[in-house]
């Protein structure tokens, strides 16, 4: 059981990740302080806190993520190499946020649910989603297969049963509850 | 074929404006390492778009973000000056506005409350306690418009705070029997009778500045002008009318805008679903569960509606002839009832207002309180009875399961708010009809009601009252025990058959409702009414959010935040509506009374304003009144029509605009993908 150095976030830091990021002068301090508590108990003794990684599973199991039927994708696209910085955190954060602009949270989503990471959101990563939303072991194929195609007829533009990264936006920006459900309380959980 | 894809020019240019970055490595899926070619790419980037967005918009994480940021800033040197100080003064604008919406979300009422109770419970719930805050915030503003205009003055000169003293202008051409206004005061006060004139608003409640008969006022004289109060007490109950109808239609433009975009149904978007259908946000596994069955529910639900709908369309007509003669019978009993609860109402009022001229002191306590709060007391039993007789019918006739929903909540809406409108045109027919002479002396039923406007403040202020004693009641007596019976007696079969209580949404909203429209019409004829408005709502607040988080259990139909957001509008706007009718028609007709009030020296409440309007310099008198006659008005409203065919030719010629360019779309996609093939089989040889 290490020890990590505690330090607290120099002024010059905290008025960067503000500048950077979408967090606001509150909520980064806390959020540090939840992941801090984090560090303390997992990270090897002796290290800056700017230093220290997360393994995913740990960020996985972060009260805020726990519930998350889409939680390993975002750990995926958030972590480097599988671990997690500070700085990751912060990103991450940044982008579930409140202020955070409708165009950086749809290119996350976006990434987040393409699963097989070919740059579009085809059949098999359509019905991958409806799996995890429903969370049930007796899916009916029949019931995939109407849902996939509904989603497709609406949104699929060119008709080549997948969906680009603009039609994903061009759907999004038509959704009225993509803005109000993209969003993560990392702080006060 | 997806390689290719990748390789196209159009996918490589929006993956460069997403993000800044060459295409993905495909193995680790990560973003690349920056390397030389990345910042020289980089850099063109930054060449491209000069004016660019700010940085936190970018799709990169912190150690890049911060890179970017450098190589932005030694850019800065090669600009002119000109530019860099525009460049640094938006920066400090942008981050000064900033740090104003940071400050001002502070200062947002119970922040924390509404999100953890949309982190337990789900966003539709949520969205319902965030109206109940935009209706305390409202009523507010509603008050604080009040006060300026009307009770600062008054209050000013009553305690002697400014050098100014009342006028009052004594009435010419009303005959004397018109102005007396007894006040009535018995000898023997009983202790209870402060009890019952505080519910009811009568004794010694009558004459404070509560009711509009306190204010018998034709004027504030201060040093220099006269503030005319007549006017200014005509122009808040305007003023606070025009500023909820703006506040409420600006706060649905949002929803508004995103349902009009779409040609598809109405709510029933499979995108919005699927890919915004999990709330991120929700952070115990309990809650997590419900999401899930919900989002089970849902779907099969909506995939069963698309098969009923299809059933539908394939009706014969036979059958189609027996399902509309079933609807049109269906719907005259949905009228029968509806005529029969109003009927009842009529009668109530008429019992109540005829018993409490009489001896009202010589009744024991609790006959008493019942004769007053008659009306309100069948209102409150009507609005029990009737959504179980509609959810009832609606089962007979047919309808598609969304239909049917929207069908029996339009149907309970409009019960409760036609009972309020209901009651006070019983008033007003009261007032208008005197029994053994015509009313040709006052223009109004005198003799029972000297200051009518008063008693019509009067039945409001019960209203307001019963309604907020009956949802403490239910709270208290029916919702709590409920979960002390489920939870400790949870072995017998009716508690597992009746089970925990669930917030049922549509009937809190319509609680609330009901109330803001009494506020509404009541305001007129009540002018601290607003201020007790808002302690109710804050009241309640709290009280079901005790309720919720207490006893009530999550539902597995769960509403979604944008569907709740435009239904709770939607029927405050009805209800504003059905609000404005009854105070247009007693402004309007009704001469004001005699006896008291600010409109003693005019016929109606209106005349007030073309009386000021004579006071005007000539030119703009008749300027206004060119702007109120015909013949401004009717090729105004014909220029209107014609400007509203205008957009909606325009709306058809850019729909059929776009039909097309997705049928060139498709057919462009079918040629890419021919040629891929071609490409790969050339390749193969």
């Amino acid at each position: 059981m290490g020890q990590c150095l505690r330090y607290q976030i120099h002024w010059e830091d905290l008025e960067e990740y503000q500048a950077l990021t979408f967090l606001t002068r509150n909520e980064i301090p806390v959020c540090r302080l939840n992941i801090h508590d984090t560090f303390l108990k997992l990270c090897p003794p002796g290290k800056y806190y700017k230093e220290a990684t997360l393994t995913t599973d740990q960020v996985s199991s972060l009260p805020a993520l726990r519930a998350n039927p889409f939680r390993d994708r975002i750990c995926r696209v958030f972590s480097h190499n599988d671990v997690f910085s500070f700085e990751d955190v912060l990103g991450m954060a940044s982008v579930f946020s409140e202020q955070a602009c409708p165009s950086l949270k749809i290119e996350y989503a976006f990434r987040i649910y393409d699963f097989n990471e070919n740059g579009f959101i085809d059949e098999e990563d359509l019905q991958r989603i409806v799996l995890r939303l429903l969370n049930s072991d007796d899916v009916s194929e029949d019931l995939l297969t109407d849902l996939t195609s509904h989603v497709l007829n609406e949104s699929d533009l060119d008709n080549d049963n997948m969906l680009s990264f603009s039609e994903f936006e061009h759907a999004m920006n038509k959704a009225p509850d993509f803005m109000n459900s993209f969003r993560i309380h990392f702080w006060g959980c | 074929p997806v390689n290719f894809l990748q390789e196209l020019p159009s996918y490589r240019s929006i993956a460069r404006k997403r993000t800044n970055i060459p295409s993905r490595d495909k193995q680790s899926g990560t973003l690349l390492k920056p390397t030389d070619s990345y910042s020289s790419q980089l850099e063109e980037g930054i060449a491209e778009n000069l004016n660019s967005q700010s940085i936190r918009k970018y799709a990169l994480n912190i150690s890049e973000k911060r890179r970017l940021r450098d190589i932005q800033e030694t850019q800065m040197k090669y600009l002119s000056e000109w530019d860099q100080w525009k460049r640094y003064s938006s920066k400090s604008w942008k981050r000064f506005i900033e740090k104003a919406r940071e400050m001002t979300t502070h200062l947002e009422l119970w922040r924390d409350d509404i999100r953890s109770i949309g982190g337990k419970f789900g966003t539709g719930i949520q969205s319902y306690f965030s109206f109940l805050r935009f209706l305390v915030l409202l009523n507010l503003v509603i008050f604080l418009i009040i006060f300026m205009l009307v009770l600062l003055p008054i209050l000013l000169t009553e305690y002697k705070i400014t050098n100014s003293s009342f006028v009052l202008i004594p009435a010419k051409d009303i005959d004397i029997q018109c102005t007396v206004y007894p006040i009535s005061s018995s000898g023997l006060i009983y202790f209870y009778s402060y009890i019952i004139d505080l519910l009811s608003g009568t004794g010694f409640l009558e004459e404070t500045c509560l009711f509009y008969g306190h204010y018998t006022i034709d004027g504030v004289k201060f040093q220099n002008f006269t503030y005319d109060l007549p006017l200014a007490y005509l122009l808040s109950t305007i003023a606070y009318l025009a500023l909820s109808l703006l506040w409420i239609v600006k706060r649905s433009v949002e929803g508004f805008k995103i349902n009009l975009i779409r040609s598809e149904e109405h709510f029933q978007s499979y995108c919005n679903k699927i890919f915004a259908g999990w709330d991120f946000c929700i952070t115990n596994q309990s809650m997590a569960n419900l999401k899930h069955s919900s989002l089970r529910y849902e779907l099969r639900a909506d995939l069963e509606e698309e098969r009923i709908r299809q059933k539908i369309a394939e009706r014969t007509s036979e059958e189609t002839i027996r399902i509309y003669s079933l609807r049109l019978f269906l719907n005259c009993i949905v009228l029968a009832v509806l005529a029969a609860c109003f009927y009842a109402i009529y009668r109530a009022t008429i019992f109540s207002q005829e018993h409490m001229k009489k001896e009202i002191d010589k009744m024991i306590f609790g006959e008493n309180l019942l004769i007053l709060y008659l009306p309100s007391i069948v209102i409150t039993l009507a609005n029990f009875i009737t959504p179980v007789i509609f959810a009832r019918i609606i089962h007979y006739e047919d309808y598609s399961p969304g239909f049917e929903i929207r069908l029996t909540i339009l149907r309970c809406v409009f019960m409760r708010l036609a009972t309020i409108c209901v009651l006070v045109f019983t008033l007003g027919s009261k007032i208008t009809s005197c029994d053994n002479y015509s009313c040709e002396l006052c223009g109004y039923n005198q003799k029972l009601y000297p200051c009518w406007e008063t008693q019509v403040g009067q039945e409001m202020y019960k209203l307001m009252i019963f309604d907020f004693i009956i949802i403490l009641a239910v709270t208290l007596f029916v919702d709590f025990p409920r979960k002390l019976l489920v939870t400790y007696c949870s072995s017998w079969k009716l508690m597992q058959c009746w089970g925990q209580q669930e917030f049922a949404i549509p009937d809190n909203v319509l609680g609330i409702v009901y109330g803001q429209t009494i506020c509404w019409i009541g305001a007129f004829f009540s002018p601290l009414l607003p201020a007790i408005a808002t302690v109710k709502f804050i009241i309640i607040f709290y009280v079901k959010e005790m309720s919720l988080l207490h006893t009530c259990r999550p539902s597995p139909r769960q509403f979604r935040a944008s569907n709740s957001n435009f239904f709770f509008l939607l029927v405050l706007l009805i209800g504003l509506c059905l609000a404005v009718i009854p105070l247009t028609i007693s402004m309007a007709h009704i001469p004001s009374s005699k006896a008291c009030g600010p409109f003693t020296n005019s016929n109606t409440t209106w005349e007030v304003v073309p009386k000021t309007v004579s006071t005007f310099p000539s030119t703009l008198q008749s300027l206004v009144h060119g702007i109120t006659s015909e013949a401004f008005a009717v090729p105004f409203f014909m220029i209107i029509c014609l400007v509203m065919f205008y957009f909606i030719a325009l709306a058809g010629a850019h729909k059929r605009v776009v039909v097309q360019l997705r049928e060139q779309l498709s057919l462009e996609s079918r040629d890419k993908r021919y040629l891929i093939q071609k490409l790969t089989e050339a390749q193969r040889d």
